[in-house]
């Protein structure tokens, strides 16, 4: 009876210290994300945090196309995540214009370690910077290497010579030159598109004046990137009408197209895919006279969220994403082809990612043309892009369109 | 002593109330509740916190507003072809495989009967993305082209002129299994005697299905009808899973419930930023358009029976 006794004394001490022990236990923070797919990768950067600070972060990512919903019931309701990626412009805006986000411009480090145009997706109009800005993405073309060296072809210096590069897959006869298609609505314009603009538009300041309106969107320099575009349809697969964004990749991994113009964070998708080697990625030509540039779109940031239970504990991480170790300790993380935004020298060690961020030098850079300000033009656009594929419609008529969306947006 | 209900000596007559309540809570807790909810939803704007009370704003916009009611009309006749391949082939479909599959004279019934039945049991989500890659010339242009078939390698699910209906076909090779396997449990019920003395009078096949099995089996089309106006009112996944939220090509596969999901629940690419109460405001149309679909016809079958 006494040994039953002790024990049970031993027992209720053990339960009352575990008890104790979990009281006392380090913070842990949970952090919301669409990057479902790179959850384990992620997961390492914030294990590597936990090694500097003691502080244990959770990576809780949604369905990447349910995210923005999710994450706003979650806020609404009070049990949204203490840490959460922030979409840039528009749809990360409302969130902070709702209260859920910590003002990130006290934090140290965020108003030194970033350009003003990096910082700028993230920054309301009153100059309050709402999220950390993380990464950035480009668009390129990924080409099957080994068949270019086959045929002894060679990636192109301009948009002319792209299209005869194509013409000349073409009449291969092997491949398709292009794997791209419009069936998934959003690749055509983001990808390819938007992907070729800055070749045409240029960069930021160029973008102000058809924001502003100064600067009309059947302009010499729209409609000559509409008919370029117009050019490049033609040598996409037949059927290129239900050819969904996920086929892109496939149609190059079964060597059935040469081409793909997709974004740099399918880098690691194709590195996956074929030998390093086989698989390589050039810009978007510009045309002949026309300033090379290149759609470095700003992706995602991370921001704090305002109602936190642990708001010091959050401050710290952002600051430590805010300065070049903790950018340096993401980027070491991050999934492949998506580029730190921080002003300062990071290294990344996978050697695709690093050429397609290579590619950027002696370009302009801009964020896709429509996403700061004209983002109510994205379906129509899109739907003039298709129709153009089709042949429904001349890159003239797509021009007009768009002037006329530009000037229905700018009187509103 | 004991006169009413199950071994009571108080009869009361009411003792049945108690059984009810489960059911009752049940319902009302997650199924009277949030639809009521719903409607209240849709009297409010805003995504946030911060909703306000409009009024019957959400509606008026549903059908004045000129992007969301040139969506709106869309998608909704998009649903009615959508319903009527249903309702017209497989449902007619249906009847005419259980009238053949009842056939006592028939070999290999089961076998029949399974292949019928098993697209059911496959997940929607499957079964587009195989008719997906099946439609996709990219993929089986060159089996066609080989096979001499080159006609029939397009772009199905990319041209606005086919991809509804290709979607619906679909659908209905899915979903034919379930009103194959009622009419023929309603046919299976019908007595022998009734078929035999047709026969014995002289009545063909033909004549045996018009006016014996077909008026004999009449609640069942009754049900199956309702259900297939209420399943297909409801649709969203086979759309889903073909042709993405938006409807591809062009809205051209947009239905109400892609429609609903893309307002009320995700919000349109790239901003994805819903509005709940254009969304909840969809969502009771449907349910008032359900309601007056079904009512009457489920009145009707109701008093056949009595």
């Amino acid at each position: 009876m006494k040994k039953l006794l002790s024990l049970l004394v031993a027992i209720a001490m053990l339960l009352s210290l575990m008890a104790a022990a979990t009281a006392q236990s380090p913070v842990v923070l949970t952090m919301g994300s669409w990057e479902n797919t790179a959850a384990a990768v992620i997961q390492e950067m914030l294990d590597a945090y936990k090694e500097v600070s003691g502080i244990e972060i959770r990576f809780e990512p949604t369905q990447a196309d349910q995210y923005n919903a999710a994450l706003r019931l979650q806020l609404d309701n009070g049990t949204g995540p203490d840490l959460f990626y922030s979409r840039s412009y528009a749809t990360g805006q409302e969130l902070h214009d709702a209260g859920f986000n910590m003002n990130c411009s006290e934090i140290p480090g965020v108003l030194e370690n970033f350009a003003p145009s990096s910082l700028e997706p993230w920054q309301a109009d009153d100059g309050i910077v709402f999220a950390v800005p993380v990464a950035a993405v480009s668009h390129v073309v990924y080409y099957n290497s080994a068949y270019f060296e086959e045929k002894g072809l060679s990636t192109p210096e301009t948009f002319e010579e792209f299209l005869a590069l194509c013409e000349e897959i073409k009449a291969f006869g092997d491949m398709y030159p292009l794997a791209n298609g419009i069936a998934s609505e959003w690749d055509i314009l983001e990808c390819v598109y938007l992907g070729m603009l800055p070749n045409y538009v240029g960069g930021p300041e160029e973008r102000a004046l058809y924001e502003a309106g100064s600067a009309k969107m059947n302009d010499d320099k729209f409609l000559k990137s509409l008919e370029d575009f117009a050019a490049l349809t033609k040598y996409f697969p037949d059927g290129f009408e239900s050819v969904q964004y996920g086929d892109g990749p496939a149609l190059m991994a079964t060597g059935q197209a040469a081409m793909f113009i997709d974004g740099s964070w399918s880098s690691g998708t194709f590195a996956r895919m074929y030998d390093f080697s086989d698989i390589g990625a050039f810009a978007i030509p510009a045309p002949e006279g026309f300033t090379p540039g290149m759609a470095f779109h700003p992706d995602y940031a991370i921001a704090g969220n305002s109602a936190t239970k642990y708001p010091q504990e959050v401050k710290d991480f952002l600051a430590w994403i805010a300065s070049p170790e903790g950018a340096q300790n993401a980027a070491n993380h991050m999934p492949q082809g998506f580029f730190p935004m921080i002003n300062a020298p990071i290294t990344m060690d996978d050697e695709l990612s690093n050429g397609i961020l290579g590619l950027n030098e002696g370009r302009t850079l801009d964020a896709r043309f429509i996403w700061p300000r004209m983002m109510d033009l994205y379906s129509a656009m899109r739907s003039n892009l298709d129709a153009i594929a089709k042949g429904e419609m001349t890159a003239q008529q797509a021009a007009d369109d768009f002037a006329k969306l530009q000037a229905d947006l700018l009187s509103k | 002593m004991r006169r009413y209900g199950a071994g009571s000596v108080h009869p009361g007559g009411f003792y049945w109330q108690w059984y009810l309540i489960p059911a009752l809570l049940l319902y009302s807790i997650f199924m009277a509740y949030p639809m009521i909810d719903s409607v209240r939803l849709s009297l409010f704007a805003g995504t946030t916190g911060t909703r306000a009370f409009v009024g019957f704003d959400n509606y008026s916009r549903l059908f004045t507003d000129p992007l969301i009611s040139k969506r709106f009309l869309n998608a909704f006749g998009n649903t009615w072809v959508f319903f009527a391949f249903h309702m017209l082939l497989q449902n007619v479909l249906g009847m005419m495989f259980a009238v053949v599959l009842t056939n006592r004279t028939m070999r290999g019934r089961t076998i029949y009967q399974t292949i019928v039945f098993v697209p059911c049991t496959i997940a929607v989500l499957v079964t587009g993305y195989l008719f997906k890659l099946i439609l996709n010339p990219v993929w089986t242009g060159r089996i066609l082209r080989d096979a001499g078939l080159a006609f029939l390698a397009k772009p199905w699910l990319g041209m606005e002129s086919s991809a509804l209906n290709i979607v619906s076909l679909v659908s209905v090779w899915q979903w034919v299994g379930i009103p194959t396997m009622m009419f023929i449990a309603g046919l299976q019920g019908i007595s022998d005697d009734l078929i035999e003395a047709a026969t014995i009078d002289g009545a063909d096949s033909w004549k045996t299905f018009w006016k014996i099995k077909l008026p004999l089996i009449m609640p069942v089309v009754g049900m199956i009808a309702i259900m297939t106006f209420v399943s297909n009112f409801n649709a969203f996944d086979i759309v889903y899973a073909m042709e993405t939220p938006n409807g591809a090509p062009n809205y051209a596969t947009d239905i109400i419930g892609t429609m609903f999901y893309r307002y009320g629940v995700a919000g349109e690419h790239p901003t994805g930023i819903p509005q709940p109460g254009v969304g909840a405001a969809i969502s009771t149309v449907i349910f008032i358009m359900l309601l007056i679909g079904v009512i009457p016809t489920l009145s009707r079958t109701r008093r056949k029976e009595d």
